[in-house]
């Protein structure tokens, strides 16, 4: 590398702050998907001005901008690019800048990380609603680029709708802001779910919500997917909405109980989650109407959390799937799709058919109340079989989700991984669209390039990290 | 007043809009979009020398998974036929825009037209999952899909929402619909200045959310019910059976404790009674009235209103006020019988209301004064990417040139 850049971002930041050595870049040169190449360097910027600061010496240089947050993305976002790249980690800008309680928001710096923000205006008997799965260690500016979702986004939305404004460092380096009841175009929505390539996000207002009144937690049992993925269709079909409808299938619940033993039946088929936040006076309610659909579908058993701690444990164990399947298996794959609700028992049809066909374990733990599939791909990456199995039954199930009217990501974002899909969803119209906006933002495509974007279309080339 | 333009369009089909706007992209000929002009009052009035394309035959719905709660629809369609339709299945789509008989999805969309339930249900783009639009060359672009979640990509269904169909024309938009509450109940109250600010803050306070929570000063006319000189209060609950019983009780107690004297509960016609409110939003005093909204915090709403209201008074003209408890948004209409020097009041009151808030944008009025105010408030921060993206999707300015902010 240049030691020209090097010094320049020694000077702007300190040195401690610059981090070149190889063992120190290769922490930063993967996410919780793949593996990229060694970045140019990292740095770890403290404040807005630096932040711009860099984005100028980067511009110099023709380095391109790689903003991270914590790493857990899902699809190679955050990780280096072909042509090495500077990668921005808001380590050191985590913090609550405004807790605004009156009008029920916040300022906060990116690398907050989502769940403490919650912890922090808990006082104020507030919360931020998105709740991603990876939300102890995800972080506000992540989750912001990717449009997170999360279980609570049933009823609350995604990202994107508890985003009231955004701090940008522009591709010059330049500072602007962004407000969703500023007058001209929303600026914001473009910029959410942008996946770092419009610009760097370096503070957001966000809505805050009021802590519920009460919250219940129930836990239905089937001895098939296939009758539990109806009865999600069926609460929805009947219009209850709950605060979260998750479903786990047998391989992810006994994979919890080893980890967590968080209550879930172990001789179940698939069970589902469901948690309703609001008023004491309409849960009873509540449970009924969606007690006598299970029933009507065949659930095995129904079961109310009595307590806080029998609550929490239910909801761990569902956050912590993910990881308890790391557990069992030397490596997984999570495919991250999203089909029309009442199309929920075909998906999974094709999903098991798909990893059967490829001789293959597959997990499913999902956001069933959004029709947003999480297939969990079991495998050993040392054997190249298996890995080859992997990519075609990952593939599988896209094409799975696309005939039945579906999309090839519901949150974890496109990066590197499903960019070559973009075709498969959108024509090239759609996708001149989506350039318009690049152009202006990025018009060198500096900022996060070769993501997102389908490698033909005026990205460069590469291949997708192994 | 809007001006008379030379000549209209009403193109069939998706295919004859998409060959219109090429050629007039082509020719040079400038194009003014309208749905049904329920919104005419927004934005700069069209010049007069623009091709007006109509999209109301552009209409229906395009397909509709009440199990999926999903529902695609043509951008001309009226609000009060996709409502209709929803109906049926006992869901429904908070756009809350007045005048639902004509005003179209496409036009309620492009305006960015904001309700007051969005706090509780969401903006109206944050309901949009999918959308196609012709852009000023013709070609047409889908985003999103029929799914509730969808991070494939930006999210420019989003963004086109409120851009004033400066950047292409909406012609389909696809949403998640909700499931109906299942009771609703209105009501409404005189709101004695000495309680004013109690009441307000007892309402914002409430633990079980109303939809709804308006103080109203004037629109006397448009608003049914006890008039109360010093304003009204209309409050509108939607919430299961179960629920309502316990929200009815809590505000009934809040307002009594804030000193609010009887409450009228109107149960039956409590729809009906928000869908005037909504029409009072941008109803119009003959030519002689311009309507602004103001966006201001819910903390600062009341003195805001207040303001606002007394800046318009100051000027000797009639003040029309609304302020909307829950997401802090402050509608003020100006208004006189008598038309002497009310142009000029209106600019000089144009320069006070932004003295009061920079986000003040006009939302209703004929006046020909229009086009001489701040009809969309202060210039965003962000003002030099707009008109880069105006010129990135639309090179020759050919999609309602000037009507939008800052000449866009
Ligand atoms: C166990 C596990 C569970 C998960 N569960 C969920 C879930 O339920 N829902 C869900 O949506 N996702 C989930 N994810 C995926 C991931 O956690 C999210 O995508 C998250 O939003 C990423 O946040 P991060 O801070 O780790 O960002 P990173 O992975 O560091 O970066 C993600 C993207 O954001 C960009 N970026 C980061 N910071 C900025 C910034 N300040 N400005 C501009 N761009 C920026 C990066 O360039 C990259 O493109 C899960 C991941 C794991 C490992």
């Amino acid at each position: 590398m240049s030691a020209g850049v090097e010094d320049r971002l020694r000077g702007a930041l300190g040195a401690e702050n610059v981090k070149t050595a190889p063992e120190d870049l290769s922490v930063y040169s993967f996410d919780a998907y793949s593996e990229g190449k060694l970045p140019t360097a990292v740095v770890i910027p403290c404040d807005t001005r630096q932040v711009s600061a860099i984005v100028k010496i980067a511009r110099e240089f023709e380095e391109p901008i790689i903003a991270r947050g914590a790493g857990t993305g899902l699809c190679g976002g955050a990780v280096s690019v072909e042509g090495g790249g500077i990668i921005v980690s808001f380590a050191r800008m985590h913090r609550l800048l405004e807790l605004d309680a009156a009008n029920r928001r916040a300022h906060v710096q990116p690398g907050l990380v989502n769940l403490q923000l919650s912890t922090h205006v808990a006082g104020a008997k507030l919360f931020y609603a998105p709740d991603p799965a990876s939300q102890r260690s995800s972080t506000i500016g992540g989750n912001i680029a990717t449009n997170a979702g999360g279980p609570h986004c049933l009823s609350y939305g995604t990202t994107v709708n508890h985003v009231l404004g955004l701090e940008i460092v522009d591709e010059r380096g330049d500072v602007f802001t962004t407000d969703v009841d500023d007058a001209g175009y929303d600026v914001t929505a473009a910029l959410v779910g942008s996946e770092g390539t419009l610009g760097i996000v370096t503070s957001a207002w966000v809505r805050l919500l009021r802590l519920p009144e009460a919250t219940r937690v129930w836990l239905a049992a089937f001895s098939d997917i296939e009758s539990a993925s109806e009865t999600v269709s069926a609460i929805i079909g009947a219009g209850i909405l709950p605060t979260a409808l998750e479903m786990m299938d047998s391989v992810i619940v006994s994979a919890v109980e080893q980890a967590f033993h968080a209550g879930y039946p172990t001789d179940a088929a698939a069970v589902l989650l469901i948690e309703n936040a609001g008023f004491e006076d309409e849960m009873d309610g509540c449970e009924a109407a969606m007690q006598t659909i299970a029933t009507q579908h065949g659930a095995l058993s129904w079961r109310s959390a009595r307590t806080q701690a029998e609550r929490d444990a239910l909801l761990a164990g569902r956050k912590g799937a993910v990881g308890a399947i790391g557990r069992i298996a030397p490596n997984y794959y999570t495919q991250d799709v999203t089909v029309p609700r009442s199309a929920l028992p075909k998906a999974l049809r094709a999903v098991e058919a798909a990893a059967r066909e490829n001789d293959l374990v597959v997990g499913n733990v999902f956001h069933a109340g959004d029709g947003n599939l999480h297939p969990l791909l079991v495998y050993d990456k040392r054997d190249r079989r298996q890995v080859g199995a992997v990519l075609a039954t990952g593939d599988a199930i896209l094409r799975a989700a696309i005939d039945l009217g579906g999309t090839i990501s519901g949150e974890h974002g496109i990066g590197y991984e499903k960019r070559d899909a973009m075709t498969r969803v959108y024509g090239t119209e759609d996708l001149a669209a989506m350039a318009r906006v690049r152009d202006v933002f990025d018009p060198q495509r500096t900022r996060n390039p070769e993501k997102i974007f389908p490698s033909g279309t005026r990205c460069i080339e590469l291949s997708v990290p192994a | 007043m809007t001006p008379q333009t030379a000549e209209r369009a009403a193109p069939k089909s998706v295919e004859e809009l998409c060959a219109l706007l090429a050629r007039c992209d082509r020719e040079g000929t400038r194009v003014a979009v309208c749905g049904g002009e329920t919104l005419r009052g927004m934005g700069f009035p069209p010049t007069g020398n623009e091709l007006l394309v109509q999209t109301a035959a552009l209409k229906g719905i395009v397909a509709y998974g009440p199990a999926d709660l999903t529902v695609a629809v043509r951008g001309g369609t009226t609000l009060k036929t996709l409502a209709s339709r929803l109906k049926r299945e006992r869901q429904f789509l908070p756009l809350d825009a007045p005048k639902p008989g004509h005003a179209t999805v496409g036009g309620t969309l492009a305006a960015g037209w904001l309700g007051p339930r969005r706090h509780r249900y969401g903006r109206p783009r944050d309901l949009l999952i999918g959308s196609t639009i012709v852009l000023a060359d013709g070609t047409v672009a889908r985003a999103g899909g029929m799914v509730v979640k969808n991070v494939a990509g930006y999210d420019m269904s989003r963004f086109y929402v409120g851009s004033f169909g400066t950047l292409g024309v909406l012609v389909q938009a696809n949403f998640k619909t909700l499931p109906m509450p299942g009771a609703a109940r209105a009501f409404l109250a005189p709101l004695p200045e000495g309680t004013r600010t109690r009441a307000l803050a007892q309402l914002r306070a409430l633990a079980v959310e109303p939809s709804v929570a308006l103080w109203i000063d004037g629109f006397e006319k448009e608003i049914s019910g006890d008039a109360g000189a010093e304003g009204r209060v209309f409050v509108l609950l939607e919430h299961t059976e179960a629920l309502l019983e316990r929200a009815t009780r809590d505000l009934r107690s809040a307002l009594g404790r804030a000193g609010v004297p009887e409450t009228q509960i109107v149960d039956a016609r409590a729809r009906d009674m928000f869908d005037a409110i909504l029409d009072a939003y941008v109803s119009t005093v003959a030519d002689r009235s311009i309507t602004y909204r103001i966006a201001t915090m819910p903390d600062r709403l009341e003195s805001c209103a207040i303001e606002a209201r007394d800046v318009v008074r100051r000027f000797a003209l009639d003040a029309g006020v609304i302020a909307d408890v829950m997401n802090g948004d402050v509608i003020v209409r100006a208004s006189r019988s008598d038309t002497r020097d009310l142009s000029l009041k209106l600019q000089v009151l144009d320069d006070a209301l932004h003295q009061v808030e920079p986000r003040a944008r006009v939302i209703a009025g004929d006046h020909p004064v229009r086009p001489a105010l701040r009809v969309w408030g202060a210039d965003p921060p962000a003002i030099e990417r707009m008109r880069a993206l105006k010129s990135a999707f639309d090179p020759h300015a050919t999609l309602n040139p000037g009507r939008f902010i800052s000449g866009i």
